[in-house]
Order: C-alpha cells, then sequence, then structure tokens
C-alpha cells in the first residue's frame, strides 16, 4: 500500500509544484480517529446486516441500484448511527450557500474591531416570539393551500424560472479586523432545466459579470449528473415520494452526518426546497405535513420577508448556531412569500458581532414560472 | 490488498484509512476551499469506498488514485456551480491571512498560510475540471495515467486539461507583481469577499507579519 508519488518531469512542473508546496495540513486534532472509528463501526454493521440478510452480492446489487435511483452523495443509506455530540461542521450551508456566516471565522478570536474597512449596514429586524401554539394548524393550512396551488407541468425543453430578491448579512476579514458586511437586497434570477443539466442564474451577489453565469453540468465524463436533496431537479423532485412520512425518513437518511443537528438539517433541507424550486404541488403539500413532525418546529406571528411583506413564520431554531430560519407565509391565503435567518441567540467571540435581531439572510420569492429558454422571463414580469 | 479491499475485510479498510485520510482531506480541501467541508467529504469518501469495494479492480497498484477519485465526485456534488467555488476559496484564503495580533506563530507558519492562500486564489481561477486534474496531479502528484484512472477519463484528457490550467497560472503567476501596489481598501460592498482573493498573493503587508 505505498503512495503513487510519481511526479510530473520537473522541468514543466516547476512553478505548479511549489504551488502546493506546504500547504497540506493535519485533521484536526482527534478526527483522524474519530472518523476511523465511526468508519469501523458502519462496516462492523454493515457486515452483520449482511450476514443476517441477503447474500453480500445480491445486497450489493441492491444498494447499486438504490444508488442509481435516488442518487444520493455519501451513501450509506441504510447504515445509521446515533449522531456523536460532536457539532459537525455545516456542509449544508455550504451546499444550500445561503447563510454564509462563520465562514471566515478561522481568524479566530483576538480579532481587533474598529472601523476602516468596506461595510454594508447590517440587516435587522424584531426577533418575533416563537409559540408552538397554532403550529398543527398553520401547517395543515399551508398545506392544504399549497395542495390547491396549480403547478403547470414542465416540458421537456422548458425551463422553471424563479425570481426572488435576496439580501444576507455576514462576517467579513480584512486583514486582522473583522466586521459585519452585508449584501443589499437584489434581484436572483434563476433558470433551470427539469433535468437539473443545464442552467442559468443572475444575482450580481455572487455573479462576477452582470449577465450572470452558466449552471449548466459540464459532463466531461459521459455521466448523468444525479440530482439529490441538495441539489434537486424538477424531474428528480416529481419522482419522490409524496407520502409524509416517508418523505421525512428520506430526508434524515441522506442528510445523516450533515449539519448541526439532524432535526435542524431535515427543517433546512425542507426550507432549501421550498424556495428555489418548483415542485409538484402534492409534493410541495407534503413537504409541509413532513414539516410538521420534526421536533423544535415553532410558529413566529410576524414575519417579514425581504421585500417588506408581513406573514406568519413557521420556523426553527439551529441551537447551535442560534439562528432562527424562518419561512415565511401570507397570513391569509398561506402562499409560501420567503424565508430568512434571524440571530436569536447571542454568540461569543469574533461571532458576537452578529448580535440578536440581525438577519443573516432573508429573500422574497417574486415569480415562479415555466419559459421556453434560458433568460427568458414570463411576460408579466418584463 | 485488492482483494481484501474487495473481500470487505475492515483490517483492509483501516490500513486504506491510516495511509490515506489525510492526502484525501488535502485533496478535498482543494476542492471545496472549506476544512470542515473537506473532512465531510473525507468521511464520506471512506464510506463510499466501502459500498464501491467490489467494483475495484483486482488487479492494479495503489488504491490512493481510486480513493481520490472517489474523493473528487463526492466533492463535486458540494458545488453545483463554479461561483460557490470561487466565494468559498476567497473567504478561505481571506481567513488564512487574518492571523491575531496575539498569535505567536512562527514566520514558517504565517508562511504557510500565505502558500495556502496562494494556492487557493490560483484554484479560483480555474474551470473545476482543470481544478480536479491541477488538485489530483500537481495537488497529489499523481502522474497522468493515475489521475486518469481516478477521474474516469482519457489520459489525454488529463494532459489537455492540465497544459491548459498550467497556461493560466503562469498568467496569473505573471499578473502579480503588478497587483503587490495596489490599494488595501476593500473592494465595492458586496463584492469583497471575491475582491479580497485577487490581493491575498501580494508580499505579507500590516496583519501579516
Amino acid at each position: 500500500m505505498n503512495a503513487n508519488t510519481s511526479r510530473q518531469s520537473p522541468a514543466e512542473g516547476e512553478e505548479s509544484a511549489q504551488l502546493f508546496a506546504r500547504t497540506a495540513r493535519d485533521l484536526p486534532t482527534g478526527r483522524h480517529q474519530f472518523h476511523k472509528e465511526r468508519l469501523m463501526a458502519r462496516i462492523h454493521e454493515a457486515r452483520q446486516e449482511e450476514r443476517q440478510a441477503e447474500s453480500p452480492a445480491v445486497r450489493r446489487q441492491t444498494e447499486r441500484q438504490a444508488e442509481r435511483t435516488a442518487g444520493a452523495p455519501g451513501g450509506f443509506r441504510r447504515l445509521r448511527l446515533p449522531r456523536p455530540a460532536i457539532t459537525l461542521p455545516v456542509l449544508a450551508a455550504a451546499l444550500a450557500g445561503v447563510v454564509v456566516t462563520g465562514v471566515v471565522r478561522t481568524g479566530g478570536d483576538g480579532v481587533r474591531d474598529g472601523g476602516g474597512v468596506a461595510t454594508g449596514p447590517a440587516l435587522t429586524t424584531t426577533v418575533g416570539a416563537a409559540t408552538t401554539k397554532g403550529l398543527p394548524q398553520l401547517l395543515d393550512q399551508i398545506s392544504l393551500a399549497a395542495a390547491e396551488d396549480d403547478h403547470p407541468v414542465v416540458e421537456p425543453g422548458q425551463y422553471i424560472y424563479i425570481e426572488s430578491k435576496a439580501a444576507d448579512t455576514f462576517l467579513k476579514t480584512v486583514g486582522d479586523k473583522t466586521t459585519l458586511a452585508s449584501h443589499r437586497l437584489h434581484t436572483r434570477q434563476i433558470w433551470d432545466s427539469p433535468d437539473g443539466t443545464k442552467g442559468w442564474l443572475i444575482d450580481p451577489a455572487v455573479n462576477d459579470s452582470p449577465e450572470g453565469e452558466t449552471l449548466s453540468l459540464p459532463d466531461e465524463q459521459g455521466n448523468t449528473p444525479r440530482a439529490h436533496l441538495g441539489a434537486p431537479s424538477y424531474d428528480y423532485l416529481a419522482e419522490l415520494t409524496t407520502d409524509p412520512d416517508e418523505l421525512l425518513a428520506k430526508i434524515y437518511e441522506e442528510t445523516a452526518g450533515q449539519g448541526n443537528t439532524p432535526d435542524q438539517q431535515a427543517f433546512t433541507t425542507i426550507g432549501d426546497l421550498l424556495a428555489e424550486s418548483y415542485p409538484p404541488a402534492e409534493l410541495y403539500s407534503a413537504l409541509f405535513k413532513a414539516a410538521a413532525k420534526i421536533p423544535g418546529v415553532v410558529v413566529v406571528n410576524d414575519a417579514v420577508d425581504a421585500v417588506g411583506r408581513h406573514g406568519v413564520a413557521v420556523a426553527r431554531l439551529d441551537e447551535t448556531s442560534g439562528l432562527r430560519e424562518e419561512w415565511i407565509f401570507d397570513t391569509k391565503s398561506h402562499v409560501f412569500l420567503g424565508e430568512r435567518s434571524v440571530q436569536v441567540k447571542r454568540l461569543t467571540g469574533t461571532d458576537a458581532l452578529i448580535e440578536p435581531g440581525t438577519v443573516t439572510y432573508t429573500s422574497a420569492i417574486l415569480t415562479r414560472a415555466i419559459v421556453d429558454g434560458i433568460k427568458q422571463t414570463p411576460s408579466r414580469s418584463g | 490488498m485488492r482483494t481484501r479491499v474487495r473481500a470487505g475485510e475492515s483490517s483492509a479498510f483501516a490500513e486504506l484509512f491510516d495511509a490515506y485520510a489525510r492526502a484525501v482531506y488535502n485533496h478535498a480541501f482543494r476542492l471545496t476551499a472549506d476544512w470542515s467541508t473537506a473532512e465531510d467529504v473525507m468521511a464520506a469518501t471512506f464510506m463510499e469506498a466501502w459500498r464501491l469495494r467490489d467494483r475495484v479492480d483486482p488487479e492494479g497498484g495503489s488504491l490512493r488514485p481510486w480513493l481520490l477519485g472517489i474523493a473528487t465526485n463526492t466533492a463535486r456534488n458540494q458545488y453545483r456551480s463554479n461561483r460557490r467555488y470561487r466565494t468559498a476559496a476567497g473567504a478561505a484564503a481571506a481567513a488564512e491571512l487574518s492571523v491575531p495580533d496575539h498569535a505567536d506563530e512562527v514566520a514558517d507558519r504565517i508562511d504557510d498560510r500565505r502558500r495556502l492562500a496562494a494556492a487557493l486564489t490560483a484554484l479560483a481561477t480555474l474551470r473545476r475540471p482543470e481544478r480536479e486534474v491541477v488538485a489530483l496531479c500537481l495537488g497529489e502528484g499523481l502522474d497522468y495515467e493515475a489521475a486518469a484512472e481516478a477521474l474516469g477519463i482519457p489520459v489525454g484528457t488529463v494532459a489537455s486539461r492540465l497544459s491548459r490550467a498550467r497556461r493560466k497560472l503562469r498568467a496569473l503567476a505573471a499578473e502579480e507583481p503588478e497587483k503587490a501596489g495596489g490599494n488595501r481598501e476593500g473592494g465595492r460592498t458586496g463584492r469583497q469577499v471575491r475582491g479580497d482573493h485577487t490581493h491575498v498573493v501580494r508580499p505579507a503587508q500590516g496583519g501579516n507579519r
């Protein structure tokens, strides 16, 4: 098991070879052992299951088929260990690209505060009171409203177009200074083909160029890109079960190991599906029924979306980050308006800059439509 | 080893993990620009390797390219678009350069941080397929054949991607001295994360002592 360390010819790789010199790091203390033990435990468990169940060959084949249809990264769906009490990093935040807070945290404490660097104003709000009263009724109503909504069918060659307004607040580190900064409220437009292989994004907060950039998946390897819960295509969503219990079980299973806690991760996953996708009405409805079963979900009676529309929110507090994710619905029609993340708990160290009441991310969905081409918008919106 | 892996012997996976966890971790970091994501990818890679064990060719050398290939696929699922990588790389590079004042880090360590920031900045200029080849060949030192095996693409494709990437990296290196005199003010609000990373390869100054 010797490492394969063959190198390029020295002349050719001269400048690039030094690019990575001394950039490798060890895993954080204890993590090598931690992950190794976890791997061993899972293998052990899997082998025992195999012995009890079918023959290994059959089992592995089944797994592979499951992988082909479900297609989630990380695999190992049927093997679940109780989550260790160690907070694993928020993989999902990276996936969803939502809350940027904490990414630049590695500067650590001892960062001096003070002005002098470019800062946008922090977005703030009044933290609404949370209650569990009326939650089941509210989710029922939302679910019913969702089921009645007439979601059109997307034909191949068409695109799902979603236009939203978004803004966020994040910690920004320049040199030795960390301050709060924000992306001002801006329009975000996204086009996605039903199979998820073609897409386009226009979002001044993330694009280099005003034309936006492609989201199409270059498929150099001839593989069909696999959609999964964290990056679903319309086709993928259309095939998901609409049984709330099965759906929730699937969400827990496929997001195992991501996020701060399994419950929060399940909630966030559903939230991401609500915001920037256009699932069939039955699934939309099922997602709310599934959300109702996640422990810790609350009602916030007054919440405001990114464009100032007031509504009622279904929310959940992430105890680790102190952020409350709020899905905002119209009080009367129960139509989904948008979502936001509000800092509810006070943090320590550099993160204390994000004071309670800070809105780290907010969005409002303005348009969802089916259009015939990338960069086309429905006539009524221009 | 390949036989033992194919048979699903747990001791073989324990050895694989001890031998290659660090390499997979660093490779994943280069592809995700985030240490905690890299840790997740590393863990998922070995789980995936166990699940895919019967696809291992019984004949062949080190399993390192195979693992790095799985890690590449796993990391790829983290970012649907290059912009997310660039954002993460910008943030990670900035974080590397924001050394706390009180830290009594030795000069070597600070130099390493700057190297890492420069490497991320360079990687962020590449397209994803180029970055993957660069990470495998230059980061992990695989030869063309091993990288081709890891990515499941022809050797010629590896070579052409690598040469294109090298041209870009050389162009970037040539630009650097000009930027050294640039001002230290942040970019426009809302752009600063990526605005920063054009500056990170400059010589140490101010906060980087």
